[in-house]
């Protein structure tokens, strides 16, 4: 008789536990979407995160710059390359000529860098992994600091190093301040 | 004889008011962490969306309504866990959603993704797992407060029950 009712027991704290977590779930579902359809920045409830997508500007203007033509910009020098990477990462290899802008210190070096870069140039910007932002956002930084010519090499590093394009090692690309001078 | 089984109550009682207090400052731990955590992400969906694209777990379709839902879920979960309301409705869900963030955090760093940026690292820099092992650590413990409510809840039922039910007999 008393196991019966443990078991009557149980069940019922597991069916109220699981009424109940739906119902939240529920609750929160109808709030977050009631909520979302009136504020400003909204956001659409499906959006398209491919990389064509994610660098595509507001003016519908694309940021994406495709390999081949990042390889021979590289080889005639019309452009200049910015490895949006950790420092570790850009001394251990990195696309020839590239200089190093870390996103994660883009305010402290981003003066030193770009100084004697003019804001008509074309820059391209890579970091590593289809996923990874970095190269996205030194570019969006780039046109907030007023230079329009500016685009990204989505995965660029591995890219790059799976077509056998040319790379370096070490810090030559780094400034003086940079190297702590 | 009737003096020890009085001092027996009394620790007895001792030790529940104890477990009481635990129980409570577990709610209101995990409820504030809850609440502390939503309201950044209420307050910049298109900022979260982005965090939870660099988790790269979900697929595309998925991370809008992610990053509109869950800071709300959060947040409900916080208010319920602090005022006792629904309570074993909400220590479930705090458990399974602190288990779903601990496993994303474990699955990101067996796969060297630095979740700040979406980015793999191959060179499994210190500093990224470093960051990474804070991360899950932090949320271990969370899911220890978590397992604690959802054991009190039903444990301490159970006695209750048990106790009703030998004083019927």
């Amino acid at each position: 008789m008393e196991k019966m009712t443990e078991k009557g027991r149980i069940e019922g704290i597991v069916f109220r536990m699981f009424r109940q977590t739906g119902s939240i779930v529920l609750l929160a579902v109808i709030l977050a979407v009631l909520v979302n359809q009136i504020r400003s920045d909204r956001l659409p409830l499906v959006a398209d995160w491919s990389p064509e997508a994610r660098m595509t500007l507001e003016s519908g203007e694309s940021m994406l710059i495709p390999l081949e033509e990042a390889g021979e910009l590289c080889s005639s020098k019309k452009a200049i390359f910015l490895d949006a990477r950790s420092s570790e990462l850009y001394e251990q290899a990195h696309i020839l000529c590239a200089r190093n802008l870390s996103w994660e210190a883009v305010d402290e070096y981003f003066d030193a860098v770009m100084a004697d870069i003019p804001q008509d140039a074309l820059i391209i910007t890579y970091c590593d992994g289809v996923t990874c932002t970095q190269s996205k956002d030194l570019a969006l930084e780039l046109f907030y600091r007023g230079y329009e010519n500016v685009r990204v090499l989505v995965n660029g590093w591995s890219k790059w190093v799976e077509a056998g394009l040319p790379t370096e090692k070490g810090l030559k690309g780094y400034s003086s301040s940079q190297k702590g001078d | 004889m009737p003096e020890n089984a009085a001092k027996s109550l009394n620790k007895k009682k001792t030790g529940r008011n104890w477990k009481k207090s635990i129980f409570i400052m577990c709610r209101l731990i995990l409820g504030g962490v809850f609440i502390y955590a939503s309201v950044d992400k209420i307050l910049h969906p298109a900022a979260f969306a982005e965090a939870v694209y660099n988790y790269k777990i979900l697929p595309d379709a998925l991370i809008n309504l992610t990053a509109i839902i869950l800071p709300w879920l959060e947040l409900i979960l916080g208010i319920f866990l602090i005022l006792g309301l629904w309570l074993p409705g909400a220590a479930l869900l705090s458990n399974l959603l602190l288990l779903t963030f601990f496993g994303a955090l474990v699955f990101n760093l067996a796969r060297g993704l630095d979740i700040h940026c979406g980015c793999f690292s191959t060179s499994q820099e210190a500093t990224l797992n470093l960051c990474i092992c804070l991360h899950i650590i932090r949320n271990g413990i969370f899911l220890l407060l978590g397992f604690y409510l959802l054991s009190h809840i039903f444990f301490e039922k159970r006695r209750s029950f048990s106790a009703m039910m030998k004083g019927q007999l």
